[in-house]
């Protein structure tokens, strides 16, 4: 147990919702990225977080946090669209687009910074209690 | 130096900075699919132990939140959390200027204080 744990618990609430972020911000900008037929669409990416065991074991003690498990990515055969005008449509007239819904990636967005602020409020809080813990018998 | 004040205010710092650490988890996980936030609990034993006069035998008990969960199997509430976080911060500093103020009279009964 480290003497500050409770900033080591934030940080690691901060850094896993950072990474969502990051994968929803990069989820949007490549919502109109198409590619030809015989390649790959690209593919959105998830976070799968897990919660991690803290001094005791339990999962919801104290000093435990949050990290990510893995990396989970969307169907490389993204959505089939007919636009015979694109300059990367095969002889029918088909691209690839990413099997990616504008709406959820949305939603996500905003629990995923909602979530990062409250971990970084906890991080104000914990400075505050630990300050005090360190004026105890200063006056 | 053991003192029935000293032992009682430790006691209950020691609930509080868990019961923070607590919340800490429970929020850094607030959207982790099947995580059921954490309880802390420790004044119901801790006035026991201070009506027996051994406020050194509190204990602070871990339990787990019987909150409904959302669809994810998470059961953190954003807002229950802030607010006892924000409670237990202030609880904290309540107390660390009570025994400071204790330190304060034994500095006085031994001379050397202002």
């Amino acid at each position: 147990m480290s003497m500050f744990g409770m900033l080591d618990t934030a940080a690691s609430g901060m850094r896993t919702h950072r990474v969502w972020l990051n994968a929803v911000s990069d989820n949007i900008a490549n919502i109109s990225t198409y590619r030809p037929m015989d390649e790959a669409a690209y593919q959105p990416r998830y976070v799968d977080a897990q919660s991690l065991p803290g001094a005791n074991g339990q999962y919801n003690g104290a000093n435990g946090g949050v990290g990510v498990r893995q990396i989970l990515f969307g169907d490389p055969e993204g959505r089939v669209i007919y636009s015979p005008d694109h300059p990367l449509a095969d002889e029918n007239g088909l691209v690839r687009a990413p099997d990616t819904d504008l709406g959820e990636q949305m939603t996500q967005l905003m629990m995923a910074q909602r979530s990062y602020q409250s971990n970084s409020t906890v991080i104000l809080r914990a400075k505050d209690m630990y300050q005090q813990a360190m004026q105890i018998g200063r006056g | 130096m053991s003192d029935f004040t000293i032992d009682s205010l430790h006691a209950a710092l020691r609930g509080l900075s868990t019961r923070q650490r607590v919340i800490a988890n429970n929020l850094a996980n607030s959207e982790t699919p099947g995580y059921l936030a954490g309880t802390v609990s420790f004044e119901d034993s801790l006035r026991t132990a201070m009506r027996r006069g051994e406020p050194k035998t509190a204990a602070v008990s871990q339990g787990t939140s019987a909150n409904p969960a959302f669809v994810n199997g998470n059961n953190v509430e954003l807002d229950e959390e802030t607010v006892a976080l924000l409670e237990t911060g202030m609880r904290y500093q309540l107390l660390t200027q009570a025994v400071s103020s204790k330190y304060s009279i034994i500095r006085t009964a031994i001379g050397r204080g202002a």
